[in-house]
């Protein structure tokens, strides 16, 4: 009780507000703070709210000052009597002209035209001394001349300001003796209304206003009125001697005005909460008419959803499950007249829900279904958030799941059967939103759950609702409108979750709307990726358009976008698909704020620090502790992705290692590893895979692999053992071709079977991947198919060559700036270019896979490899270019260090330009097997 | 071989009477039991009108003269609604078979109908009617006056939608009866519209390209120039699209053609991007040929796939073509896929070689040795590849020809100075401009 009471006084805004207008806000507050039961204060207050009629919005500072006003007059009033008995008109005429500026000033504060009794009653009072003054010469001639002067001064000033009040006066004069009462009811009211000052004793006033309310008591007994609303016992003696005495004469419209009562008390300072729920729900047992029920009901639900006024806070357990109980009966309410609508767009009539069992017509009810629906869900999604997830609470908690599933299903029926799709769409949307995050193992528990509890509880119901009908049951009298349970009330699953899902989702891309669809559409990939279905997921996904909208998208559903790209990526690295799984994870790795992506905890930022407010709002986006994705899982996946990607990468370019970098996480990690003087046992992730990266530089792919399966994350992994020999092979695999790239350069020849015995690999595995290679021409080597081994070729250039093929890629860019200044300049594009190079204009314009752009390429380097032979051949006639040739070739032998360095610009120009990065690797793939070498030259078209 | 059948994948997009050639192959490749076939028939034929012909395969399917009481009486129906079609559609037809009311008119729509209007009486229902009674003589399997009455009534006809039915009618007709060269027509004017036309839904788009391709495997591979023509109508970006999202078996057919069409080996890496795409969801020996050829470089996959090929061809009912030639039945597309497809090993694997044994190549070709040795021999003298036979060890040595420093560089350079002076020029013409 008292935790309530704290909340109620501390945290909420709209308390504040209420303690605004509320007069004495203090006084009460303290009150309830203190934890007395709420019966005083807030009567007290009740009353006040109720009897004063200009007090709305005022504030107490004003009030008080107000009060000083009153008091400053009454005052002046005293002083002036004082000056009458002793005839002094000097400070009478002052004090009368006070009088009038501190009229003013009241007049303003109260802002009412209205003026205040005490002055007319001071007029008055000198009215009659003055006229006894002006009657009486003799005394008039006693006087001093400055009080003559004052007395006559006065007489016309009176006389002016008279003529304003002159009706006030005359009703005074009239009946001086009921307005002397009058005035007196005033001054006491408007003792009670501006505080202490007058008669300076709050307990007084305390008094009086309890026997001004023991008398409204006494009125008002017969009505059962609002005053008797917060005192709990009192009001359950008076519902029943209401209600219970005689059943008969409870008619709708008692019913009607109670509920009118409750519900206009409801948001007040005081009101409790709780209290409210329970006199609704009393109220759902005498309503008259099932529609009546059913807006009497609708009430309980938003006042049970008013129960937790914090939005950070959850709504109480038990509560929620009555409110399950609530929608359920609403649910059974409908469907057993089905001729009563519910819609939240049209304003029913006043007398609508006393429309009978009888009425033929439709019966419009205000209230949404959708929207309580999708509360309840987000109540138990917050419920969840708060729980600590490592106790027994959560998991109950979770267990309370098919409850919920079972109200959307129905709700979902409903809403379907009313023809409502759009609707339906989005209830619908939150059942996905509950399944799609299970893998099958979960979803089977799940389903055992919901229908183990179907056989232990028989006929009563889930705990929650069982509770709640059983203390129904056992209070008052039997409901008047009896509602049987027509609607199930057990969920229904499907064998697995796809099947369910598949229903649910091809609703909602029928009738939802843009973010429903959104939605859902990534909640399949998510669960088609947990179902190791990635082509399914993938094909999804691209067609969905999603990634390029999703920025213009709510947070929330940016973080679903998140988590389905995580899952993704697993999915790939399960399928063994390493470049996709990469390319999906990457992106979530690059900011370093994994945690906040997917909405799993926070991570603190060196550099800026958050607003509370911003904290706030992300801890509102925290996902519950059993959706999580893990994030060991997921690091180590991405890492060894990378790790798969960058190591070969680096080696085949050892030279300009900056130019193509796969992942520049990973390259900053090794950096930062590689700076480390002593190089402990690894401990995290991170360690691992940078220890293993180490053994994979050196071709050692047996302790990579080892460091790497070390990890215990693998565990969590449903196809361990696939999973992990599927990681040996492409490890393997990498650490041939990171071998190959950095030693070819000491081989002439290399066997296959002793690359096979170094490596482990099949001949076939082995000869596969170095003929890729070749054929991409990463290796300068072919194979000798009678010795089955490789021969490399001498592909080094001389440091002139190097540095001329340098000046040449220079030279390209330069003039390639030139054309792009002369274009921004003139806006239009340069006309009759050389075909190869407007293609790779078109490369740099986007990462598009290109297919025209290779087709140039393609035709060029055709080109190219025909005038290399055509040059061979006429070499050979010339017989002087063979020469040049071979000195050319020893001078390359003498700086073999240097020239090896521009190696790497040779393979530029030979076949791989820098461009070619911004395709997929797949794409390289390609594009190296469509370069073929051309048997039939004669027959193509350049 | 029955695994590899792509009938029934494709049937649902084609019209019912193109069914029936499919049918009709796979019953003399006998795949499939001669009963089940023959059902598929019958079934086919109910929703036609050609009722004798569902007789004649009842009365062989069951061995019996007798023929059930529905056929009869579908029979006795489709007579009837045929008089009454004739009827309706006579006062047209008898104006079009008379060639001087033809001659008179003219390229005009509009002309020809007011004409018709006024000097025959004939409206809009009887040019209907001549619409609905050439959709019944297509029914009754009269191809060639369907597509005669359809070509008249295309002449006539102002409702878009109706035209673009009739459009596919012809096409239907052409086919079947074989005339390639018409239908090629037909089947072009009919993409322009597809392409053309703001269809209501994407969707219906797309299934009107996709018919639009099964359609077209019957003429691609009948008419001369085909190949080219299933190459460069597939590989529409709007057709890949297509065949990606909904008719991924398609992509056999694409594959056999750039695999038959030389000219066309530079298609082959589009191909394989798109093989390597759908390879989930669709594959064959034929794509699975490509992939171990160009994405695993698997030589000795790609020989056994080449084999698997070869079954899949024959058993194709249009890839697998029969030519008879005095006696002797040739399918020429499978000679010519499996040359060509080993042409392609060849080439890759001489990519990767500098030294082969003609034995092993023998044996990777399918050949003996002396033929692998007169074919090899073939190939480098028409300058085809650049190696030498080492007769003595029996292997081919590959010239390797490492490209030239000096020309690469020049090839680099090559065009900088067009470029430059390019720049120059337009810099040159561009001030004079802003001068004044």
């Amino acid at each position: 009780m008292t935790s309530r009471f704290w909340t109620q006084g501390g945290d909420s805004d709209s308390d504040e507000e209420e303690e605004k207008q509320s007069e004495f806000g203090d006084g009460s507050d303290a009150g309830g703070g203190a934890g007395e039961p709420a019966g005083d204060g807030n009567r007290y207050l009740h009353e006040n709210a109720s009897d004063s009629d200009d007090s709305d919005g005022q504030h107490r500072v004003i009030k008080s000052a107000r009060d000083k006003r009153f008091d400053e007059m009454a005052a002046t009033v005293e002083q002036m009597k004082n000056a009458m008995k002793i005839n002094d008109w000097v400070s009478l005429q002052e004090n009368f002209e006070k009088l009038n500026k501190q009229l003013e000033k009241v007049v303003r504060i109260t802002e009412s035209d209205k003026v205040p009794n005490l002055y007319i009653k001071a007029l008055v009072l000198l009215e009659d001394f003055l006229a006894e003054a002006l009657a009486n010469k003799d005394a008039k001639k006693k006087m001093s001349s400055s009080n003559a002067k004052a007395l006559n001064s006065m007489k016309q000033k009176l006389k002016k300001n008279n003529k304003q009040y002159e009706e006030l006066i005359t009703k005074y004069r009239e009946k001086p003796e009921s307005e002397d009462e009058g005035v007196e009811d005033e001054e006491e009211e408007e003792g009670n209304e501006s505080g202490s000052e007058v008669e300076e004793d709050p307990s007084k006033i305390d008094m009086s206003d309890m026997e001004d309310e023991d008398v409204e008591d006494g009125d008002e007994q017969t009505e059962g009125d609002g005053a008797w609303e917060k005192k709990m016992s009192r009001k359950d003696k008076l519902m029943d001697k209401q209600f219970m005495k005689d059943p008969s004469e409870i008619t709708w419209d008692v019913v009607d005005k109670k509920f009118k009562e409750i519900i206009a008390a409801r948001g007040r300072k005081g009101t409790g909460r709780v209290e409210q729920v329970e006199q609704l729900t009393f109220l759902t047992r005498v309503a008259k008419t099932p529609a009546q029920k059913l807006e009497i009901l609708f009430s309980v639900i938003s006042a049970q959803f008013d129960v937790n006024p914090s939005l950070l806070g959850h709504m109480p357990i038990n509560v929620w499950k009555k409110c399950v109980g609530n929608l359920l009966l609403v649910l059974d309410i409908l469907e057993k007249y089905p001729n009563i609508v519910v819609d939240d767009t049209i304003e029913p009539e006043e007398r609508e829900t006393e429309k009978g069992v009888n009425h033929k017509g439709t019966i419009r009810v205000w209230g949404s279904l959708v929207a309580f629906l999708e509360r309840l869900d987000s109540e138990f999604f917050k419920s969840l958030q708060c729980i600590d997830p490592h106790t027994r609470d959560y998991v109950e908690r979770l267990r309370d799941e098919p409850l919920f599933f079972v109200v959307a299903q129905n709700v979902q029926d409903y809403l379907e059967k009313a023809g409502d799709f759009k609707a339906a769409s989005k209830v619908a949307l939150r059942r996905v939103e509950l399944v799609y995050y299970k893998p099958q193992e979960v979803y089977a528990a799940m389903r055992k759950l919901a229908e183990q509890d179907e056989v232990s509880d028989g006929g009563s119901e889930g705990d929650g609702v069982g509770e709640y009908q059983a203390v129904e049951e056992h209070r008052g009298p039997p409901a008047f409108v009896v509602i049987p349970e027509l609607v199930p009330r057990r969920p229904t699953f499907p064998e697995s979750s796809r099947t369910l899902l598949d229903s649910l989702v091809s609703l909602i891309y029928k009738y939802g709307d843009e973010r429903t669809k959104a939605r859902s559409m990534l909640c399949d990939v998510y669960n088609h990726a947990i179902f190791d279905e990635f082509y399914v997921a993938r094909d999804l996904l691209l067609m969905s358009h999603l990634q390029e909208g999703i920025q213009l998208m709510d947070i929330s559903s940016q973080i679903l976008f998140n988590r389905a790209m995580a899952q993704l990526g697993l999915c790939a690295f399960r399928a063994g698909l390493i470049t996709e799984a990469h390319g999906c994870l990457s992106e979530l790795y690059t900011g370093g704020r994994v945690k906040e992506l997917l909405a799993q905890g926070f991570s603190q930022s060196r550099y800026h620090e958050k607003t509370p407010e911003q904290e706030k709002l992300e801890r509102r986006r925290q996902m519950p502790y059993h959706m999580h994705i893990n994030l060991e899982l997921l690091e180590a996946t991405h890492l060894i992705c990378a790790m798969l990607l960058e190591v070969p990468n680096m080696a085949s370019n050892t030279h300009d290692s900056k130019r193509k970098v796969i992942s520049k996480t990973f390259r900053r990690l090794l950096d930062g590893s590689e700076r480390q003087t002593f190089v402990g046992p690894p401990e995290n992730v991170r360690d691992h895979v940078m220890a293993a990266t180490r053994a994979l530089n050196k071709g050692d792919y047996q302790k990579a692999f080892n460091v790497i399966k070390s990890l215990d994350i693998w565990k969590l992994l449903r196809n361990r053992d696939a999973v992990l020999d599927m990681l040996n092979t492409k490890i393997k695999e990498e650490a041939l071709r990171t071998y190959l790239f950095a030693y070819s350069s000491c081989y002439k020849s290399l066997s296959l079977d002793r690359v096979t015995a170094l490596f482990d690999l099949s001949d076939v595995h082995a000869h596969s991947i170095i003929s890729k290679m070749m054929i991409t021409e990463e290796l300068h080597a072919s194979w000798d198919q009678p010795t089955q081994c490789i021969v490399f070729h001498e592909v080094e250039q001389t440091r002139l060559q190097g540095l001329l093929f340098q000046m040449a890629d220079k030279l390209g860019i330069l003039a390639e700036i030139n054309e792009k200044a002369f274009e921004v300049r003139t806006g239009g594009g340069l006309d009759g270019l050389p075909p190869r190079r407007r293609g790779e204009g078109q490369e740099f314009g986007g990462s598009v896979v290109s297919g025209r752009w290779q087709e140039n390429f393609l035709s060029a380097s055709q080109g190219r490899s025909r005038a290399g032979y055509l040059s061979s051949r006429s070499g050979q006639v010339a017989g002087g270019f063979p020469k040049e040739r071979a000195g050319a070739g020893q001078r390359g032998g003498a700086s073999g260090y240097s020239s090896s360095r521009y190696q790497d610009a040779y393979g530029s120009t030979g076949g791989r330009t820098p461009y070619q990065s911004g395709s997929s690797a797949r794409g390289s793939q390609i594009d190296g097997a469509g370069r073929m070498v051309s048997l039939n030259k004669a027959g193509r078209i350049y | 071989m029955a695994e590899h059948d792509l009938t029934s994948r494709i049937a649902p997009h084609l019209d019912r009477h193109l069914v029936f050639p499919l049918l009709e192959f796979l019953q003399e490749r006998q795949l499939y039991a001669d009963e089940e076939i023959l059902k598929a028939k019958i079934d086919l034929l109910s929703k036609t009108n050609m009722v004798d012909y569902a007789m004649d395969i009842h009365k062989s399917l069951y061995h019996t003269e007798e023929v059930p009481q529905e056929m009869m009486d579908r029979r006795a129906e489709v007579v009837g609604r045929l008089k009454s079609l004739e009827e309706s559609a006579a006062p047209l037809i008898s104006f079009l078979q008379n060639a001087a009311n033809v001659q008179e008119s003219r390229p005009d729509k509009l002309y020809n109908l007011q004409m018709l209007n006024d000097r025959f009486q004939i409206g809009q229902e009887q040019i209907e009617a001549l619409y609905q009674y050439a959709k019944f003589q297509f029914e009754c399997g009269n191809y060639s006056g369907a597509a005669d009455y359809l070509y008249h009534y295309r002449d006539l006809c102002t409702n878009s939608d109706r035209s673009l039915s009739a459009l596919w009618g012809k096409l239907a007709a052409e086919i079947l009866m074989q005339n390639w060269a018409i239908a090629l027509e037909e089947l072009n004017r009919l993409k322009e519209i597809i392409d053309s036309k703001n269809f209501a839904s994407p969707l219906y788009q797309l299934q009107n390209r996709i018919w639009l391709m099964h359609w077209s495997l019957f003429i691609f591979f009948n008419h001369e120039n085909g190949r080219n023509g299933i190459i460069d109508l597939f590989f529409q970006d709007r057709y890949l699209n297509a065949i990606q999202t909904n008719a991924n078996h398609l992509l056999r057919y694409v594959a056999t053609a750039v695999i038959v069409s030389k000219r066309r080996w530079n298609m082959i890496k589009e191909l394989i991007k798109v093989i390597q795409q759908e390879n989930h969801v669709f594959k064959d020996p034929i794509t699975e040929f490509l992939e171990c050829l160009y994405i695993n470089y698997d030589f000795e996959g790609a020989q056994q796939k080449l084999q698997e090929c070869e079954h899949v061809i024959l058993n194709d009912p249009f890839l697998g073509k029969r030519v008879e030639d005095a006696n002797f039945s040739t399918v020429p597309l499978k000679d010519e896929f499996l040359e060509n497809a080993r042409l392609f090993i060849f080439e890759t694997y001489c990519r990767i070689h500098q030294c082969i044994d003609i034995g092993m190549l023998a044996e990777k070709l399918n050949m003996n040795y002396d033929e692998a040795e007169n074919w090899i021999m073939n190939l480098v003298q028409n300058a085809k590849l650049e190696a030498k036979i080492d007769s003595v060890s029996g292997t081919v040595i590959m010239e390797t020809s490492n490209v030239n420093v000096y020309e690469q560089l020049i090839e680099t350079m090559k065009n900088l100075n067009t470029r430059t002076y390019l720049l120059a020029k337009s810099l040159v013409d561009q001030t004079p401009q802003s001068a004044r």
